[in-house]
């Protein structure tokens, strides 16, 4: 019995030494990085960033020091890679190592104060310079931070360079052309604040990112993807496990396999409309946006197909993992720019159409469009949603010349003028399909039988794009007010969390979130600040992840089977982020640990 | 011109489409399409304030009306209609705009029913010889 009880655990040990190499299969020729981090008086540093580059430079993975500042990184990279060491507040400290298949090398850095206080400003996020722009008042910073954060970072080395008030006020104009809505008045101000806010001069702040033990446990992974005017707007994991990425610049889909790193592109097939689409009548980020169908938003029915909305040709495309295939589907109807995109339980497709005001629904087996046009929240939002479409379909007679912008009543009003329904989601409980209006601080919820539409006002504003967790609770972020929204359907109540920041004074804009399908923890993006943020219901605690990339902005997150939350970087325009590129990024919340372990396993083989 | 004789009803009616035409005006510093229908604004306000050119006057009031109509028609019934609804709605905007625009299209209901059903209107036209 005894010698049973002994076999089987030797067998079950056995099973697991067996199986290590086979969870790492990737990871045949992996090597290994340990060491510590301290600073220079050998402190040892909690939570500092360890990354390793590939050789090609074109991959990088990253793990954070623990209490007594070690680390310890598995990866499959070999040859000479660059190292580097990264913590708030130090000058990153880099070295190169040479590092062969299975080899275990030990290499400690120190971080060292700035030598300078530029290089220290430098050094600081977005959100740390924003905080300085001297509004005169909250209300005042609310539509910039809504529309000039809409989908970059402000304050990023790129878009923080000291400029006179009159460059300000043609940079702005230009961002109108991009689809800004700012009044007249707004413009005025924002390029009187720019100008005086960001003057190149130093910032003194030092940010807080809150360092709590779970970041020792994790690690980032990143494969860079595409060109410097790649855009890719959203990932999605399909079922084969790969991350599949919507590239709205180039009318591509890529797909990264994860456990090769090999990255493939399937270009959209043609259409006849000219470069930028139905907005074609708009400059568009030139250089960027060169594609016509404008590939949006992923998932994935049932059959195995991802449905994608393709934000400027109007059309709802399929993609066929396995055949490479692409089917068009033109919207009916004057729907304009076809947004957030998920499926229900009965493999319906439903997505927004944010310019028009709609909701869509497909059905991929009878191939039958449904546009319910929303509530519209107002006379001038009537006329402004009706009419925008319009204004959009003669504006492309004149190509470029950003017709819209002398004619919208957003020049007068602002963004107000508009709903803006963007994300949406299925309530797992009855099957209902509710979206979230991003101008007009609203949700909303599509009964899928009847199509009868209900809204409700949101605490905070800004909604964008929410997630049910599995218990139908909606959790919303709220983008122009740094917040997490709780919206319980069935009492018809909303909770309200300010999100952390890194300083006095600074701002977040969560554009997405997700909630984990095994944990319900909610993965939030803080764009402002180069973090992703972890909720944890239970205990309303939020978990900080500084990002490895300067000018990390994520949008829809994902979940791998291996545990994984993956997202695409996808600042505009990629060349304004630290690496100059877009890429896949997944992070592993005990990615650190599995590092560990497989480095313990490779000590005792 | 002789300004005893101008009826106080072309007299209003011209000081109303110069209003709108400065609050369109007003508009174009913010968009400049605006301007369109401040400039066509201004030039009833002078037919009317002026009594020449009748048939210029009113057809340029029944334009305003007839795409206005037919643009809100197509935006609102277009899909159902199976029309090619932006095309049609592209064009009534844009003759629309040049046609006064909306302030334009509030004044022009009561300023046609005067031709139709008054005779100061048609009198002050006709005084002018025009």
């Amino acid at each position: 019995m005894q010698f049973k009880r002994l076999f089987a655990v030797g067998a079950i040990q056995s099973a697991i030494i067996c199986a290590l190499p086979a969870l790492f299969a990737p990871m045949a020729n992996a090597a290994s990085l340990t060491g510590t981090i301290t600073t220079e008086n050998g402190a040892p540093v909690m939570g500092a960033m360890l990354t390793v580059f590939n050789e090609a430079g074109n991959r990088k993975e990253t793990v954070y020091t623990g209490a007594d500042g070690s680390y310890a990184i598995h990866t499959d990279f070999g040859g000479k890679l660059n190292v580097r060491a990264r913590l708030a507040n130090f000058e990153d400290t880099t070295t190169t190592v040479q590092l062969a298949a299975d080899q275990v090398s030990t290499v400690n850095l120190t971080v060292k104060h700035f030598a300078s206080a530029q290089a220290r400003s430098d050094a600081l996020t977005a959100s740390a310079h924003t905080a300085k722009l001297p509004w005169a008042s909250a209300e005042q910073r609310t539509p910039f931070v809504s529309q000039c954060n809409y989908c970059h970072q402000v304050g990023n080395a790129l878009t923080r360079s000291a400029r006179s008030e009159d460059a300000w006020t043609q940079t702005l104009d230009r961002m109108q052309g991009y689809f800004a809505m700012l009044s007249k008045g707004e413009a005025k101000t924002f390029a009187n604040v720019l100008a005086r806010g960001f003057d190149g001069k130093p910032v003194d702040t030092v940010l807080d990112y809150g360092v709590t033990p779970e970041l020792t446990h994790a690690k980032v992974e990143q494969w860079l993807v595409g060109d410097a005017m790649t855009f890719i707007h959203d990932t999605d994991v399909g079922e084969d496990q790969k991350l599949y990425g919507t590239d709205e610049g180039h009318d591509v889909v890529w797909v990264l396999d994860r456990k090769t790193g090999k990255i493939d592109s399937y270009p959209e097939p043609d259409i006849n409309l000219p470069a930028g689409g139905m907005f074609a009548g708009m400059t568009l980020p030139i250089g960027i946006f060169t594609g016509k169908h404008g590939p949006h938003s992923m998932a994935q029915g049932k059959d195995g197909r991802i449905w994608i909305t393709n934000a400027l040709s109007s059309t709802l495309a399929s993609f066929d993992p396995a055949t490479k295939a692409f089917k068009l589907y033109p919207v009916p109807g004057d729907v304009l720019y076809p947004h957030t995109i998920r499926m229900d339980q009965d493999g319906i497709v439903w997505f927004t159409n944010v310019v028009s005001n709609q909701v869509a629904r497909f059905d991929p087996k009878t191939e039958k469009f449904t546009v319910i046009r929303l509530p519209s929240n107002g006379l001038v939002r009537w006329v402004t949603d009706m009419l925008l479409p319009t204004i959009m379909h003669v504006a492309n007679w004149f190509p470029h010349k950003n017709l819209p912008l002398d004619i919208s009543t957003h020049k007068f009003l602002g963004h107000d003028v508009l709903n803006f329904p963007y994300g949406i989601d299925v309530d797992p409980k009855d099957g209902s399909i509710w979206y979230a209006k991003l101008y007009v601080n609203k949700i909303g919820r599509i009964d899928p039988k009847t199509l009868q539409v209900t809204e409700y006002d949101t605490p905070m504003k800004g909604p964008r794009r929410p997630r049910f967790d599995r218990n139908g609770i909606l959790w919303i972020p709220a983008f122009d007010e740094s917040g997490l929204m709780r919206f319980d359907p069935e009492r018809k109540t909303f909770e309200s969390y300010k999100l952390p920041v890194l300083a006095d004074g600074e701002y977040e804009v969560p554009y997405a979130l997700n909630v984990h399908p095994v944990t319900g923890d909610i993965w939030i993006t803080a764009n402002a600040s180069d973090r992703i943020l972890r909720f944890i219901p239970s205990t309303k605690r939020f978990i900080s992840y500084p990002s490895p990339t300067r000018v990390t902005v994520l949008r829809d997150l994902v979940f791998t089977k291996d545990g994984r939350v993956c997202n695409s970087t996808s600042n505009l325009p990629a060349y304004g982020t630290e690496d100059g590129l877009d890429s896949f990024m997944c992070f592993d919340p005990d990615g650190g640990d599995k590092d560990k372990a497989a480095i313990l396993a490779a000590k005792g083989k | 011109m002789n300004e005893r004789i101008r009826p106080t009803q072309a007299a209003i009616y011209a000081a109303l489409l110069t209003i709108s035409a400065v609050v369109m005006i007003y508009m174009g510093t913010y968009a400049s399409a605006y301007y369109a229908p401040s400039v066509c604004l201004l030039l009833e306000a002078v037919l009317l304030w002026c009594g020449i050119a009748r048939k210029l006057f009113e057809r340029v009031l029944q334009l305003n009306q007839l795409t206005g109509i037919v643009l809100i028609l197509t935006l609102w019934l277009g899909d159902a209609l199976h029309l090619p609804k932006l095309d049609i709605a592209g064009v009534m905007l844009i003759g629309n705009m040049v046609s006064g625009g909306p302030l334009m299209a509030a004044l022009a209901i009561p300023l046609l029913a005067s031709f139709h059903f008054g005779k100061t209107l048609p009198d002050w036209f006709q005084s002018r010889g025009v």
